[in-house]
């Protein structure tokens, strides 16, 4: 039973968004509006994520220090038709006239992230691994036409190697609600009926069986029964994925300004967690794995892409207030749209280059804890034991202890079923106990998910008394 | 002049020291010497050195101020203070004093208001002037007079007693538009109790609201003193000043010819020099006193050399001996203040007096409090700042103690409330040290069963109800003057602070005397900022200890997720206890953050829960999304939120901040 299947088998490729990037707006914020990407479709609410690439990547996860040679890839294309009011992303609103033609600020983006990718020197020249994944974030990628995501693509290939049979295998629609006036509400640039045409057009799409929908929980003015709707209405969409996400409210956006979270029009703590809940019960109910925080899919449908960060592995990124990890050193370009360009000529002038990982361990302890931590897979005590240090490992044990019993903290076996409290308690005795039967750590879901930065904090302050 | 602990309120703002604490430029050695003792001594040795051998010179000058180390014979010496409300107008009356005398020249003189101390000022404390000899030739004889001032703060009685002591006289100076305040009045009542002859001075006659046949009608009435010859003067404009200095020389008695007695002198002030040692102020009361002599120390037995002596002009000017009826200075290589504690007497080593001078006695704290190190690394420094402090403070003791809510840190005594914050503000102030500091309380006599009595002034190391018998508990009779129209606002503060309200008269027809008696305990927490706000700043008081009663005394703790809170354990009334209970907490419940699990919040008396509130659960804190795997900004919120927890002072399972506590150790200040 292991944790992560990999992704259904390739050939992917072959739909109509082949080579296409489609818009995805990968976190939270995005908006899509968009056309079609090919054809006559209107407008759809495109949705987002894609996923170009292939090669099946390792079930488990060992988290591995060093670092290996990145296999994946985020690319970001920042467009949007307007600013969603939750939005704080690097991005860049076309407003909703399109020029005729294509948009001269998309073509001199794309133009900036080719010279990006071509001044960036592989971290092995004898080929590690070829990129396994890459994912068009945004914005809503599915903006940029076809011909310049292609192009992108095939920047990648020439300069990262080959990747295999590429193209856009992977798909996440933002719908975020399914009601008319939250939709406003948020500011989005789709309407429910968008949201319709878009899901037809994915379902529709030969090959195109891995797409994901977005959902927000925690909406203004959002009552249990439009979550249950809009849960409802999921199910019956019959994604492979879904992203549950609850709202944050960002300072600088137009809700930071109009809001105050947990304060109405926003639900009290208490019920958003209660959504937070409804989403894990009835999503499970419907066959979805709740695989991470706020991501669940049908079996074998995790998104490999994700997966690589939350198995702290390296990757490479490019574009716009992208963030890329290698060599064991987190990087985030800038976000504005100036600075990006002076700092990708100063990348191809050569007067900047990534340091060297020379990582700090505490920190390199604390990535893995706060990523493994938010998989349900949970935190490989072994593996961890391993980087870390066994006095580590057990001290983080005993902090959890307590958290074991009251439930919001599970023990696992090396077959990932869960242990009772007592037999966990049984192997933190000793060090030289410690592991007999623990293997995972990981938080319940949802009580321990729904608490995960205090428990993840925790953690911290014994990784870093 | 002193006693150590006021001495060094004022070093604590004046003396230049490093650092960023530091408030304000050091006052130049020669800007009003008077208030600048910290910076005088440090910066007059090299006058002194010039000055040290006075050579004779005939007694007519013009410049007289300047032969003023020459001897006159004891008939010419007048020693005196002045007893002065804050901002009554002493400190300018002092300056106008030594500039007529030629003491300092006119152009040494700075603007006196500039240098008053800001917590002397905030607690309505007078200003402490330096001693000072003056030279003053009246009908062609000269005359040496030396001004010993006195602190004016209650929790200084003691030293402000010793000061007068040293005196034969005393000027009462009152401001000709407010009247007589309770601090001037327990301080002339002090003075009468020495038998000093008190002049009255009316101050500030030329303000267009002064009200001089009143005031002096005020005073009559209330000290009992005749003012038909008060002086009218304005230390401001120099009216008046003459006319004090010639009825200074008439009225006040010249000391007792007794030099050729075994040498006794007694202490009134007395510092700590880092370079020098402790230095000593001191009246010589018999006998004579030689540079070189070796000297002995009554009550603390120590035996020293007097290295140097010399007078106070208002800088230290070394001499080669004082006889009686003089004041000065010695410095003899003494460690700490406490070997030469103000009150005691000095005699020579080889011919002993045959008693000590009265008076003396052992600094007794009246109020005590824990001082925590808010960073558990500084309990070290603060170790080392209060035995600093101490070298130059007697009256201040500690010793460690510890608490599971506040680590390791010091209980400390302190002579009263004014003497605990000027401890507490300078070891932040001076010595960057941020602190938690409990609750004063004060000390309670335990009556226990098996007929023991114990002191407790640990509300957490009280007896158990089972041993105790009964708690007595100090109580002091107050005196507040106020307007009329605040005697009701004030009435109501004496009845709520669980007073006994013992008389009230009208000292004028608009002014009127309260008393009360009341528990101390009462007194330490906001009292006085309550007197001021509810009569505009008007009224005054004094109070000052009458023993110990026996009161319906309970000791409230506080649990969280049942653990006891030592550090929150508070001896109140038993009438009080649920209120108190009460307000503490739902004051914890604001602000304790919520835990991953339910938490009761109690208030017991014993095992009994008097007030309850319960901390719910977080019910999610979780973090949705890591975006294009980007964790950095995600990571630096989980990082702070752990660093926020190790902030936080573990109470069993739950995570309390450290502002939970101060917050609630005021509140408990206030409600107490």
């Amino acid at each position: 039973p292991l944790p992560i299947k990999s992704e259904p088998t390739r050939p992917a490729p072959r739909s109509r968004f082949r080579n296409a990037a489609i818009g995805l707006p990968a976190r939270l914020p995005s908006p899509t509006k968009e056309t079609a990407p090919n054809p006559p479709t209107p407008t759809t609410c495109s949705p987002i994520c894609c996923l170009a690439a292939a090669a099946p990547h390792p079930p488990v996860p060992p988290p591995a220090p060093p670092p290996l040679p990145p296999a994946s890839a985020y690319v970001h294309l920042p467009f949007c038709r307007k600013r969603c009011h939750y939005c704080d992303f690097p991005i860049v609103a076309l407003g909703s006239s399109s020029p005729r033609g294509e948009d001269p600020r998309i073509t001199d983006y794309v133009r900036l992230l080719l010279r990006e990718v071509a001044a960036t020197r592989p971290v092995s020249d004898d080929g590690g691994a070829p990129l396994e994944t890459v994912f068009f974030g945004g914005g809503t990628p599915s903006l940029v036409p076809p011909r310049l995501v292609a192009a992108v693509l095939d920047a990648l290939r020439a300069r990262l190697r080959e990747l295999v049979g590429a193209g856009v295998n992977r798909v996440s629609l933002g719908v975020q609600a399914f009601q008319e006036d939250l939709l406003r509400a948020c500011g989005r640039a789709h309407g429910l009926e968008e949201v319709h045409e878009a899901v037809g057009i994915v379902t529709a799409c030969e090959g195109l069986q891995n797409w994901s929908m977005d959902l927000i929980s925690s909406l203004p003015n959002q009552t249990e029964e439009m979550w249950e709707e809009s849960l409802r209405c999921t199910v019956d969409a019959r994604p492979t994925h879904v992203s549950v996400y609850d709202l944050q409210i960002e300072q600088g956006t137009k809700f930071g300004q109009l809001y105050t979270p947990g304060v109405h029009p926003l639900p009290s703590d208490t019920e958003s967690a209660n959504f937070y809940k409804i989403a894990s019960k009835r999503l499970s109910e419907a066959g979805y794995h709740h695989y991470e925080i706020s991501s669940y899919c049908k079996p074998g449908y995790e998104c490999k892409h994700n997966v690589t960060y939350w198995q702290n592995r390296s990757f490479y990124a490019f574009g716009l207030g992208s963030a890329s990890y290698i060599n064991g050193v987190r990087f985030s370009r800038p976000r504005r749209m100036k600075e990006y360009a002076e700092w990708v000529q100063n990348l191809e002038d050569g007067t900047w280059s990534h340091e060297s990982g020379n990582s700090d361990t505490k920190e390199m302890a604390m990535d893995v804890v706060m990523l493994s931590l938010r998989t349900a897979w949970g935190l490989d005590l072994r593996s961890f034991s391993k980087s870390f240090g066994k006095s580590l490992s057990l001290s983080l044990c005993n902090t959890f202890k307590p958290f074991v019993e009251s439930g919001l903290v599970v023990a696992m076996d090396v077959q990932q079923q869960a242990l009772s409290p007592s037999d966990f308690e049984l192997d933190l005795q000793s060090e030289f106990d410690f592991g007999s039967r623990a293997a995972f750590i990981r938080l319940s879901d949802p009580d321990g998910f729904l608490l995960s930065n205090e428990l993840i904090s925790l953690a911290f302050g014994i990784i870093s008394p | 002049m002193a006693t150590a602990t006021a001495t060094t309120s004022r070093l604590a703002v004046l003396a230049p020291r490093p650092g960023p604490g530091r408030r304000r430029p050091a006052p130049s050695p020669s800007s009003s010497p008077l208030r600048a003792r910290g910076v005088s001594a440090a910066c007059s040795r090299g006058r002194v050195l010039c000055l040290a051998a006075p050579a004779p010179a005939p007694a007519s000058s013009t410049d007289a101020g300047q032969d003023r180390l020459q001897k006159v014979p004891i008939s010419n010496i007048r020693n005196f203070s002045i007893i002065a409300h804050i901002d009554h107008g002493k400190s300018t009356l002092a300056d106008k004093l030594l500039e007529l005398t030629g003491t300092v020249q006119k152009r040494e003189m700075k603007e006196q208001f500039l240098d008053n101390m800001d917590l002397e000022r905030e607690r309505g404390i007078t200003i402490k002037l330096q001693a000072a000899r003056m030279r003053y030739v009246k009908d062609n004889e000269p005359y040496c007079l030396n001004l010993i001032d006195t602190p004016g703060h209650v929790d200084f009685s003691y030293e402000v007693s010793r000061s007068l002591a040293a005196c034969e006289g005393a000027l009462l100076v009152v401001d000709a538009s407010q009247g007589v305040e309770a601090q001037t009045l327990a301080n002339v009542y002090l003075a009468l109790e020495n038998d000093l002859e008190i002049i009255p001075v009316l101050n500030k006659i030329d303000l267009p609201g002064a009200e001089p046949d009143r005031v002096a009608k005020e005073i009559e009435e209330i000290i009992g003193l005749d003012c038909s010859d008060a002086i009218r003067c304005s230390a401001k404009e120099g009216i008046g000043i003459t006319e004090i200095l010639d009825a200074i020389v008439t009225k006040v008695p010249p000391p007792k010819d007794t030099a050729k007695d075994p040498l006794r002198a007694l202490i009134f002030d007395s510092y700590y020099d880092p370079y020098r040692g402790v230095i000593v102020y001191f009246r010589v009361v018999d006998g004579t006193i030689k540079k070189g002599d070796k000297i002995r120390f009554m009550a603390s037995e120590k035996e020293y050399v007097a290295d140097e002596i010399g007078v106070l002009s208002p800088t230290q000017m070394q001499v080669n001996e004082l006889y009686a009826g003089e004041v000065g200075y010695l410095s003899a290589s003494i460690r700490s203040v406490a070997d030469a504690r103000v009150g005691d007497t000095i005699t020579h080593f080889s011919k002993r007096a045959d008693c000590p001078l009265p008076g003396y006695s052992e600094a007794t704290p009246m109020v005590f409090c824990g001082l925590f190190p808010i960073d558990a690394d500084q309990f070290e420094e603060l170790r080392e700042a209060l035995e600093k402090l101490q070298l130059n403070d007697a009256a201040l003791k500690f010793e460690p103690e510890s608490s599971s809510a506040m680590g390791f840190g010091f209980r400390c005594g302190f002579l009263g409330l004014l003497h605990m914050e000027i401890v507490q503000e300078r070891l932040e102030r001076e010595y960057s040290l941020s602190l938690i500091i409990t609750a004063p309380s004060v000390v309670y006599h335990v009556n226990c069963a098996n007929g023991e009595t114990v002191e407790c002034s640990n509300p957490s190391l009280l007896p158990e109800p089972g041993v105790r018998k009964s708690i007595e508990e100090p109580y002091v009779k107050i005196e507040m003057l106020t307007p009329k129209d605040y005697i009701g606002p004030i009435m109501e503060l004496g009845q709520d602070r669980r007073g006994d309200f013992k008389e009230m008269n009208f000292i004028t027809e608009n002014r009127a005397k309260i008393v009360y008696e009341l528990p101390l305990a009462e007194m330490v927490g906001d009292f006085f900022d309550q007197l001021k706000s509810r009569s505009k700043g008007y009224a005054s008081m004094e109070y000052k200890l009458v023993g110990y009663r026996e009161s319906p005394l309970v000791k409230l703790d506080i649990q969280i997720n049942g653990d006891a809170v030592e550090a929150l354990s508070t001896i109140v009334h038993r009438d009080r206890a649920y209120s108190v209970g009460r307000a503490l907490t739902k004051k914890l419940k604001e602000l304790i953050p919520r835990q991953m699990f339910k938490v009761p919040i109690q208030a017991c008396i014993g095992t009994k829960v008097i007030a309850s509130e319960a901390l719910s659960a977080i019910r999610k804190d979780v973090l949705s999304k890591c975006y294009g795997g980007d964790i950095t900004r995600k990571k630096k919120l989980l990082k702070k939120q752990a660093e926020g927890k190790k902030r936080m002072k573990a109470i069993g399972r739950v995570d309390v901040p450290q502002e939970a506590f101060m917050a609630v150790l005021k509140l408990e200040k206030e409600v107490l």
